[in-house]
């Protein structure tokens, strides 16, 4: 019999420990278990035995670490050791009736943002896995103990995308419901259950006592069969060795009490042996599987946020080059700290969504959506909104989301909906549905409805669930076509009466080419909501549309007793124009005090009389080197000049956006390369020296942490630069230091490369043959000034 | 909430005596207050038997084998030893990166929080652990650390293995021995009797001694 089918009717019972069982044979902790497929399958076999024999129906091998990474320095491949241990297990069911799970469990090293693995990677490596256990015939496949979502993500797309076998995957969560890296049981689930596995739950880390309450948080909104393996009670130290205290009656008590709630799958972790699974069986004799009664939510999410949109939610438009100058030249020159910077002004604006749109036809829109979408989400847990026409664009935004998105969008026509709903359905996403197909936008709410009901009723075809299609009913411009505003109006009204599903609009739009764009703006968007837009896709800085937004809230009755409005706007001076008095400061003095949030307004006040370049070079830097000279001497500390530094990026934000193209070339005094070489993930100390290079007009091109010597000779040549600046932390690193030298000095003997981090010296970086050693972000900028003159 | 002493982090920002002003008085404030509620602290450690072989210490109740003049001197004359493992959790990292990304001064003063904040946990499980070995009429050594001395950095992985505080407090390594969540510590102490006398690591008995530079501007690294 089929899993899937033995599922329907009875309750699955997976095995216990392999680890305890080892254990209690004298296995010592720090070796690898998974040798003994090979070196001793006889004991591997035996501990499977003793769990057929207590009445398991799934037994798992013993290959939680069978990983590339894990066995690097055994003698034996990912192949052999997953091969042996599925023959191991085969050997041990003889002509029993039991299904046999290939053990994935967590790589060991933790991916990227946290960690240096990448995303990419981690796929390779559970493929690797999967490939084998599947040639070796496993019966499906259990991806546990996953603490980080996006590992996960990674090994479930790696098992469906090679293998048919059934995929289940479980996470361990701490007592405070969350996984060491953050994860909540309600992001699990929408985003395992979206990527299609055929069971999810939670194993490990906690008894069945503790982890009774997030089984009935996944229990409430699973819509797939939920799996559990608690340890034996909490792991509790004792003399050095963990213990663990449940007896098997108290296991089984619980397995019990679980499957009542509706749990379909059910084994052990740490500390159970065949007694506790034994126990198990027997205590779940006659006990009817129980079907899933689960709320259907809607929303997307990151692992650490979920945003349900059951009231009105605001996606922030700013992610996006239409029309912006300063944005497409951050495109161009792959300036992702700009992006970032818009990113975050959004968030802490409000928004609780971000779309993200990199068209541009200059560059490769695929490589760029995956490194702003990593870059987010490497310091944002805000959900995002993939935004692209290319199918392609879209589908590798969705794959290295750390979470379930938002497609922005799919249109009316057949091609589109084929292309795209597919992409929606294998990542698990929400999708945007434009009420417009190849005729272009219909004039009447009528036309509109059509397609959105066609759009509805194609994804639902595809399998997406009406809960993830958000219908976009089109503004159009009061401009151009006054007579059809109100028609989109109406069309939200009929989506949501007649096809229940969200609504979505970019309100803006309608004002294009009529002065005071912010009144119709706002207007428009009371007006949306009050036909019941959900996710208006806004300017969230723009503080008149979110307090429209609050005040609908009220209106609408959403914003019960004027909770969140009270909060917002009680006892607040919420209009009050700004206090003049700190302009009597002058820039050099705001600049020496570090004065970060008065820089803006005294640098606009100033280029009324002056011109830039004349601030530049007068104001910004005399008195850049006034504080560079007092903390050379001592008298202030780094975090002060970090200030001041800081205080002029704000003072040369303003000034960039002043000047033309031209202009600004004329202080950009040259180009220079900084990256923190392979290995090494400690930036800090260079993300400093970069904010002083840039206060002092250098270009800095920034490669990051973590960079291989290739890519960095590569850049260097591509941007033709003359200094290239190299830090590293470790004495380990250090190595890599001197070999990044070695191959930029082969390629180019003219570069001139200086070095900087804590465990070097001006010894030591002689002797791996650096032209410079810069002991402190200062040093570095009299370095830079030398070269360029 | 986890206590966390103003003057260690000013140390770790280089601060001697300079003025403070209100600015960075107000940011080192406002990021001691923000990393107590980013500290998702978490510790573990395993006591172990030592024995002896030549030069080597072996630790046998475990695949492991500590070689080297500094690791041998660290545990003259114990018997057993603490393995230990500390971490904040990944919160703190990424939000270091989050300030990195605009307002460089507060990332800076956050990670120095950060790391007064790490050893603070280190106090405080040491302290949980000399407790345990005093009623035995025993003391610890000072905490010693892979990459630290003649200690090979390359040994971390097998301290997190030995721990399982990958499973147990989240805490891994990178494939170059970095410890991630970043703000983490592992050690090594000793469990001696109460009444040797532990020689005190000075900066003269540090292999470190020509290069350090802290030790050339007159402080102390802090190790």
């Amino acid at each position: 019999m089929e899993i899937k089918t033995y599922l329907e009717r009875n309750v699955l019972i997976f095995d216990g420990a392999m680890g305890t069982m080892l254990q209690n044979m004298g296995l010592k902790l720090g070796e690898l278990p998974e040798i003994l497929n090979i070196i001793s399958p006889e004991k591997i076999i035996e501990i499977h035995k003793k769990y057929i024999d207590a009445g398991a129906k799934v037994i798992t091998t013993n290959t939680f670490g069978a990983n590339e990474i894990k066995l690097k320095n055994s003698n034996f491949t990912v192949e052999e050791i997953i091969d042996a241990g599925l023959k191991n297990a085969k050997e041990a069911i003889k002509d029993k009736n039991c299904f046999i799970a290939l053990d994935i469990g967590p790589i060991g090293e933790l991916l990227e943002p946290m960690g240096t693995l990448s995303f990419e990677k981690a796929y390779e490596i559970f493929k690797r896995q999967i490939i084998q256990g599947v040639k070796s015939e496993a019966d499906l496949i259990l991806i546990e103990t996953m603490t980080d979502l996006y590992e996960a993500k990674a090994a479930v797309l790696a098992a469906k995308e090679n293998s048919n076998l059934p995929v289940f995957c479980t996470m361990s969560f701490e007592e405070n419901k969350r996984t060491f890296t953050g994860c909540s049981a309600a992001s699990m689930v929408m985003v395992l259950q979206g990527l299609g596995v055929d069971a999810l739950g939670v194993n490990c880390s906690l008894g069945p006592k503790e982890l009774e309450s997030i089984i009935d948080e996944v229990l409430e909104i699973a819509k797939i069969p939920v799996m559990v393996q608690p340890n034996a009670g909490l792991p509790r130290l004792c003399n050095g060795n963990t213990i663990f205290d449940f007896s098997p009656e108290e296991f089984g008590d619980y397995g019990q009490k679980f499957v009542k709630k509706g749990i379909k799958i059910i084994g052990g972790c740490c500390g159970t042996t065949d007694a506790h699974i034994k126990s198990l069986v027997k205590n779940l004799e006659n006990i009817q599987v129980k079907n899933l009664n689960y709320k259907s939510i809607r929303g997307i999410c990151t692992p650490t946020r979920t945003v349900f949109i059951d009231e009105v939610k605001v996606i922030g438009e700013r992610i996006n080059p239409t029309g912006k100058k300063l944005f497409k030249e951050a495109l161009k020159n792959g300036n992702m700290d700009y992006i970032l910077r818009e990113a975050i002004a959004q968030v802490e604006a409000g928004a609780d969504i971000l779309d993200i749109n990199v068209g541009l036809p200059e560059i490769n829109e695929e490589e760029m959506m995956i490194k702003v979408i990593k870059e987010i989400q490497s310091i944002l847990d805000v959900p995002l909104q993939i935004d692209s026409n290319d199918p392609k664009v879209i589908e590798s935004g969705l794959r290295v989301y750390n979470g379930k998105a938002i497609v922005n969008s799919v249109n009316g026509e057949d091609k589109h909906l084929e292309q795209i709903l597919p992409l929606v359905k294998k990542y698990g996403g929400a999708i945007v549905g434009l009420t417009l197909d190849d005729k272009g936008i219909p004039s009447n709410a009528e036309e509109r409805f059509k397609i959105a009901e066609k759009i509805v009723n194609t994804a639902q075809q595809y399998g997406i669930d009406k809960s993830d299609i958000y219908i976009d009913c089109l503004t159009l411009t009061a401009a151009a076509q006054q007579e059809n505003v109100k028609e989109t109006l109406k069309a939200i009204l009929m989506v949501k009466e007649n096809l229940n599903v969200k609504t979505v609009l970019g309100v803006s739009n309608v004002s294009f080419g009529l002065p005071n764009r912010g009144l119709l703006n706002r207007t428009f968007l009371a007006a949306s909501l009050a036909a019941g837009l959900d996710l208006p896709i806004i300017n969230p800085i723009d503080q008149d549309m979110m307090d429209t937004i609050k005040a609908s809230k009220v209106l609408l009755n959403t914003d019960k007793g004027a909770t969140d409005y009270l909060k917002s706007y009680n006892n607040k001076d919420y209009k009050i124009p700004k206090v003049e008095e700190f302009k009597k400061e002058s820039l050099s003095n705001i600049i020496e005090k570090g004065l970060r949030e008065e820089a803006k307004d005294a640098t606009i006040k100033l280029l009324e009389q002056k011109d830039p370049l004349l601030i530049v070079n007068q104001d910004i830097v005399s008195a850049l080197d006034l504080v560079g000279e007092k903390y050379e001497k001592g008298y202030i500390f780094l975090p002060q000049l970090i200030q001041s530094a800081e205080t002029v990026k704000e003072s040369l934000e303003v000034i960039k956006n002043r000047l033309s193209k031209d202009s600004f070339s004329q202080i950009s005094k040259g180009k220079i390369i900084l990256a923190t070489v392979k290995g090494d993930i400690h930036d800090i100390g260079k993300n400093i020296v970069k904010v002083l290079l840039e206060n002092y007009g250098f270009q800095v091109i920034d490669l990051g942490k973590d960079v291989p010597k290739e890519k960095i000779v590569e850049e260097a040549i591509k941007h033709n630069v003359k200094l290239i600046g190299l830090s590293s932390l470790m004495t380990t690193t250090v190595k890599n230091m001197e070999e990044t030298i070695k191959a930029l000095k082969e390629v180019n003997s003219n570069f001139e490369v200086m070095v900087g981090g804590a465990v070097l010296n001006k010894d030591y970086a002689d002797m791996i043959c650096a032209d410079y050693y810069a002991r402190d972000a200062k040093e570095a900028v009299t370095i830079a000034k030398k070269i360029f003159g | 909430m986890l206590y966390i002493n103003k003057k260690e982090v000013l140390r770790y920002l280089g601060y001697k005596n300079q003025i403070l002003d209100q600015t960075t008085k107000i940011l080192i404030e406002e990021c001691i207050d923000e990393i107590r509620h980013l500290v998702s602290k978490r510790y573990i450690y395993r006591i172990l038997d030592i024995s002896r072989k030549e030069s080597k210490i072996i630790l046998s109740q475990y695949i492991l084998e500590l070689e080297g003049k500094d690791i041998n001197r660290h545990l003259e004359g114990a018997e057993s030893c603490v393995l230990m493992a500390v971490t904040l959790g990944n919160y703190v990292d990424t939000r270091i990166r989050y300030y990195e990304k605009f307002d460089m001064t507060k990332a800076l003063i956050l990670d120095a929080c950060a790391t007064t904040a790490v050893e603070q946990v280190c106090d405080e499980a040491c302290e949980e652990i000399e407790s345990k070995v005093n009623q035995q009429g025993k003391k610890l050594t000072p905490r010693y650390s892979p990459g630290y001395g003649d200690l090979p950095i390359e040994i971390q992985q097998k301290f997190i293995s030995i721990l399982e505080a990958d499973k147990t407090i989240g805490l891994t390594t990178s494939s170059h021995n970095i410890l991630i969540p970043r703000k983490s510590v592992t050690a090594i102490m000793g469990i001696v009797d109460e009444n040797q006398k532990i020689e005190k690591r000075t900066c003269l008995n540090c292999n470190k001694f020509s290069d350090c530079i802290a030790r050339k501007e007159g402080v102390s690294c802090g190790n």
